[in-house]
Formats: C-alpha cells, structure tokens, sequence
C-alpha cells in the first residue's frame, strides 16, 4: 500500500468524525499552548535576568586580582598576560596599571589635573565594552601619547593661579545646567610633565613642582568616556592612557625621584579578561586559575547560581505545561480506541481484502500522529498570540507581576519570549505525544480478527 | 495439480469444557474454473470450511494446499499478500466502507495492493460497469439497495483479478429475485475470467447456479456431485456492460 493511500485514508478518517477529531485536537492545544507560555515565560524570565546582570557589570569579563604578590607567587606580568591571551575563547585582556598618584601632571594652559590615571590596553577598549560620549576610541592609527579622559574627571582640573575657589564641579547651577569644565581637552591643548617631590614627606613638608629634567609630553585626547560604574577601571573618574606609555613615565618618574625600585613589584594588580561568550566564562577563569592566580572574578559566580534558581522555575512551569499536554495524549488514546471500536469490522473487511497489518498500523499511527501535529501548529499559533497579549500589556505599563512570583525584578525586556527551538521543540513534541498515544490503540487494531468481517450482527 | 487442496481438515472448538467438533476430516480438492457450492443447513460446518479455506481461521489439523503452498503455515502478513493477489470475497452483509464512494470501495483491494489511484479508479469504473452499476458509481452504501449493495461487493471481489473467491452466503440478506441477479452476475464474471468461485449457502436455490454441490452435514461431506439441473444464465439478460468484461 503506498503511503500517500495511508494517509490519505487516516485523514479522511478523521475528517469524517470532525467534532471528535476538533475536541480531541482541542486538547492538545491546550496542552502545547500551556507548555511553550509557560517555558516562555521561563526564557523570558532568564532574558531580563541576564539584561539586569549586564547592567551590574559585563558577563564575560573575568577579574584577576593579584594584590597579595609575594616573591614567591607567579608574576602577572606581560609574558603571563600573553599566555592569558593564547587561552582558547579569550578575546582580549588588559591589564589595569594604576600611575603613582602624583607623579605625572597634565597641564592646560592654567588649568592642571592631577588625578587617577590607568595605563591599560587602549585597543582592547572596545572589547571591554567601554564607549565615548564624544570623540573616538583608539584605532589602527593610535599613537603613544593618545588618551581617553573620564568626562567626571575634566572637573578636577583646577585653576594653577588660584588658592581658592579654583575649581568647578559638576552640579547644576540655579537655572539647572551644569557647567562646563575649565578644559575641553578635544580642543584644548594638553601637556604632560613628570613630577619631582621635594622635601620630606614623613615630615609633611613634601610638595610636588614640574620636574625641569623632562620636557614636558604633548597628549592627545582622542575621547571623553562617560560614567560607567559595571565597568573595571571605571572610565569617569579617570584618565586612560596605554600601559606601556604609563609604565614609561612611572620609570622616568622613579628615576627623577631616585624611587628605589628594587623590591618593587614587576606584577600588575589588576588584570581584565574577556571572554568569547558567557558560555566559556567558566572555562576561562579555571584556565585562568591553573595559571596560578586563585582570586578571580567575573559574574558567573553570581549568574551560576541564579540561572540554577532560573533553570528550576523553568522546569516547574514546563512541568505544569506537560501535565496538559498528557492530559490531551489520554485524551487522543482515548478517541483513537474509540474510534477502533467503531471500526472493528471495518478493519476485519480490510484484511480480509488483503490489507496488511503493518499498513493498519501505520494508518492509525498517522491519524494519531496527525492529531498531535495539528494540536502543535494550532497551539503554537495560539502560544504565538497569548506570548504577544502578554508582552504588550507588560510593555503598556502594566505591571505583570511575575518578578514578585521569582524574585526577580523583571523590566525592561519581554516577560514571555518564544524562540525558535521551542517553537519547534513544542511541534516534535505534540507530534511525538501524538504517535506514542496512538501507539497502544494502533496495535490493538492490529490484533482484530479477520473473522469479525464474517460475523452477523 | 488441482487448485485446492483441503487434506484431512479437523476443525474443534472449545466451549468451557465441553469439545464442540465443526468439522471432521474433511477431503476435497476444487479445480481451477470451478463453480462451486457448498451446501449446507445451519451448524453443518460450511462457514468453519470457508475460512479455513480462506486462512480467517486455523484448522485442529489437517491442511489446505491452493496452487501447491500450504496455505495452514501462511503468517498473517503472508495471508494479506497472498490474499492480494489470489483470493476475493462476497460477504452476507456486503461490508461495504459506508463512508467511501462505490469506486472507492471497489478501488479498495488495489490500493492495498499499492497500485496508483488513476490506474484502480479506471479498473473500479470497468467492473461497476460490468456488473451494471455504471450510473451509481458515485454513489455511498447508504444510497444504494441491498442487491445493488451486493453488485458492488462482487465488484470489489472479482477487481484484482484473482484465482478464488468466497462468497459466504452472498443473497442471504436479499429477496428472492434480487437474489437471482445477484447470482447470476456472480457467476457469469467468474466464467468470463476462468475463475474459480466457491460459494456458502443453505439456498438449495442458489445451489442451482454451481458446476459441483457439495453437501456437508454435521462436519461431514454427504454428497459431492456435479449439479444435474444447472441453470443456464439467460443470454438475453446479459446486460450490455458486461461485454466489456469480455475485453
């Protein structure tokens, strides 16, 4: 028998018992719609998890704190970060080298900064997901005197003429802007000079003056970052610059001021490694720690446990779709060995005229099958509409209270989400719960004697 | 080589503890052609003989040979097959698929057989036209007379072409002068093809229509003769459909 004969005879079969066959689809619309709202619920649940841990800092970005160094422990130097580097799914890393507070000043015109400078990989910026609010960050065509200035930390320049009221800061004044720094280092002239400490700073006598033994350095700020506190260093407050360009001037600075360096450390403090994707940030950070640096960090260690939290929620309210879903296999064994009976002589008068077992089987199998496909598409067309009704009420400022359900303040993002494979997954599986429900009625139609065609009722 | 071959049939049911013989130690052997009648009153055993004949059920003993297999050692998926290409059946109650067309019911048998539905959809029109149906084709079960009903399973019986076919008491839900009709068309179409056609009956009536009576009475064979007084199918009758039977 061929197979389009076989299914031609199962859907005819069922269209001829329409409102059995539309009640027992019913059910398994029920059932898929009540699993794939209810996982996507659970996805979208996940969703604004992550967008809220991004907001507490980036996902991928693995810390390695090594502010305990001892002669002894594993230098995080730049052999170590190249080896950092060559870990698989590592995009980029950079170290964070923090410049001696006051041994470098950056001079305006009149206007001087002397504040927090990092030294870090200036062309690994964009990896880390640092952004400028005006400007650029560095390209193929960065030069060494190239720098990035924290839009907070232009209000710390202050006015070399003045004692007092020298500064300006950054709160809105009585008609409620804020006033613009002293600098505008896109335009304004930048200039670097490497301080010189003069007398005793255990006797509190210390003052810091230009050092006249280095020409002073002309900078370049290419980009004014804005406040970020998710990210390590954080941008606003501070001044970027390449690490090997702050490692010079530290030298220069150490040199001029007769700094002993010979137990200094040759090690960064702080290191910032990123990841390919949150899914190899546990892999980085164990590769990380065989290398010898146990204080590590990243948010996995927070994401771990709450997508464990999350992956439960999600199985308790696909556990509650699935109860449906097997209600509506009951309900479709049910109208299949119904429908068996109806059909008992049929199926006799067909083997009588030649049809074989194996083709009954399949012809019942297929209609079983057909119920729980056609449950799917319409349960996902449906699943489709309520995910939909749902995100647009969220979205129209209702509060949808599933965050009060979790535990998780849910904003911002969709609170029901359908992706692809569940809207697939769900299909497979009502056409599956189709076939395996009509898998008990579809061997007892086998086992019908041909000898019920003969009997006389 | 004759074309059946019942070798020693014993056929016992078990009813609680009590042993009911239906039938003892049949021998018989039909020819291929054959009309054949097995006649017989009821609990005489002829339905018991049919199926076996038919593999709807198992013999205690004894086998059937047709066309030299042993048909008693035939699988059930052996049986379909075999079934396919050599056996038809005339039922009592016509069993037609009440929700099917006439040409879908007597298309049925091919399309088990896997033959494509324009080729079994041309075959069904040629046998409804053989046997006069050639204006209801359309029609459902429920639209038809029991005696068109019955046209339409001796259709379906003879559309495969086969060697044998059974008919189990084939007028027994029809009046007298249907029943004729019905009876004739039945053996005509296996004259025509050179088939062999066994019929249950207890209508000495219908008796009349076979080559060979074969009378069976309490699971045992009492007679077994060529009929003397067949009838003879009135050629005027014929219906001019049925010359296309005749290809």
């Amino acid at each position: 028998m061929k197979w389009k004969d076989m299914i031609g005879m199962s859907l005819s079969n069922l269209f001829k018992r329409k409102v059995r066959t539309l009640l027992t689809v019913a059910g398994v619309i029920i059932g898929t719609c009540a699993i794939v709202v209810m996982v996507s619920f659970g996805i979208g649940i996940n969703e604004s998890m992550n967008t809220m841990m991004e907001g507490m800092g980036d996902l991928t970005i693995v810390q390695i704190n090594n502010y305990n160094q001892t002669p002894e422990s594993t230098p995080l130097d730049d052999d170590m970060i190249a080896k950092i580097e060559a870990i698989p799914h590592v995009v980029a890393v950079t170290p964070v080298y923090t410049l001696d507070w006051n041994a470098v000043t950056i001079n305006s015109g009149k206007y001087a900064y002397q504040g927090q400078i990092y030294g870090v990989n200036m062309k690994s910026l964009a990896d880390f997901g640092y952004t400028v609010q005006e400007g650029s960050l560095p390209g193929d065509d960065f030069e060494e005197n190239m720098i990035l200035f924290g839009w907070s930390a232009l209000y710390n320049f202050y006015n070399t003429k003045k004692t007092s009221n020298n500064m300006i800061f950054a709160q809105p004044d009585a008609t409620g802007t804020i006033p613009d720094p002293y600098v505008d280092p896109m335009k304004d002239e930048l200039e670097l000079v490497i301080n010189e400490m003069q007398g005793n700073l255990d006797e509190g006598t210390s003052t810091t003056t230009a050092s006249k033994k280095q020409k002073p350095i002309e900078l370049k700020c290419i980009g004014v970052m804005g406040d970020d506190w998710s990210r390590n260093p954080p941008p606003g407050y501070a001044v970027f610059m390449d690490v090997s360009f702050a490692k010079k001037l530290q030298e220069q600075y150490n040199k001029i001021n007769d700094v002993d360096t010979t137990n200094t450390k040759s090690s960064y403090d702080n290191v910032s490694v990123k990841a390919e994707s949150v899914e190899y940030v546990a892999e980085v950070e164990e590769a990380i720690q065989a290398l010898g640096f146990a204080d590590t960090y990243s948010m996995e260690s927070i994401r771990k446990p709450l997508e464990q939290q999350m992956s439960t929620i999600q199985m308790i309210l696909g556990g509650l779709g699935a109860i449906s879903l097997l209600v509506a296999a009951l309900g479709i064994t049910n109208t299949m060995i119904m429908s068996i009976y109806e059909r008992t002589r049929e199926i006799g008068v067909m083997k009588v005229l030649g049809c074989v077992v194996g083709n009954i089987r399949t012809m019942f199998l297929v209609e079983a099958g057909t119920i729980g496909f056609m449950g799917g598409i319409l349960g996902l067309a449906f699943s489709y509409g309520i995910s939909f009704a749902i995100n647009s009420f969220a979205a129209a400022g209702n509060s949808i209270s599933l965050g009060g359900i979790v535990g998780v303040g849910v904003t911002g993002s969709n609170v029901s989400i359908i992706p692809v494979w569940l809207a697939f997954g769900a299909l497979v599986f009502a056409t599956m719960i189709g076939l395996i429900s009509g898998f008990y009625p579809a061997n007892r139609a086998v086992k019908i004697s041909a000898l019920t065609a003969i009997k006389q009722e | 080589m004759s074309l059946i071959n019942v070798k020693d049939i014993r056929k016992v049911y078990r009813v609680d503890e009590e042993k009911i013989v239906a039938l003892g130690r049949i021998n018989l052997r039909i020819e291929q052609g054959e009309i054949c009648c097995i006649l017989g009153t009821s609990g005489s055993g002829k339905s018991t003989l049919l199926n076996i004949m038919a593999g709807l059920e198992k013999p205690t003993k004894g086998s059937v040979f047709i066309a030299g297999k042993n048909v008693t050692q035939f699988t059930e998926k052996q049986w379909a097959l075999f079934r396919q290409r050599n056996i038809g059946f005339v039922f009592q109650s016509y069993n037609l698929m009440p929700t099917q067309t006439a040409i879908e019911n007597v298309a049925m048998p091919l399309m088990f057989k896997g033959i494509n539905k324009r080729t079994r959809t041309k075959e069904a029109v040629h046998m409804l036209k053989a046997v006069g149906l050639g204006s209801r084709m359309m029609h459902r079960p429920t639209q038809m007379s029991g005696g068109q009903q019955q046209r339409v399973g001796i259709a379906r019986a003879f559309v495969a072409k086969p060697k044998i076919v059974f008919a189990d008491e084939p007028t027994g839900n029809l009046d007298s002068k249907t029943s004729r009709g019905v009876m004739e068309i039945m053996v005509r179409m296996a004259k025509i093809h050179h088939e062999t056609l066994i019929i249950v009956t207890h209508d000495v009536n219908i008796a009349k229509y076979a080559d060979r009576i074969i009378n069976l009475h309490d699971g045992s064979i009492i007679s077994d003769e060529p009929n003397q007084s067949i009838v003879s199918l009135d050629e005027e009758k014929k219906e001019p459909a049925s010359a296309a039977v005749n290809e």
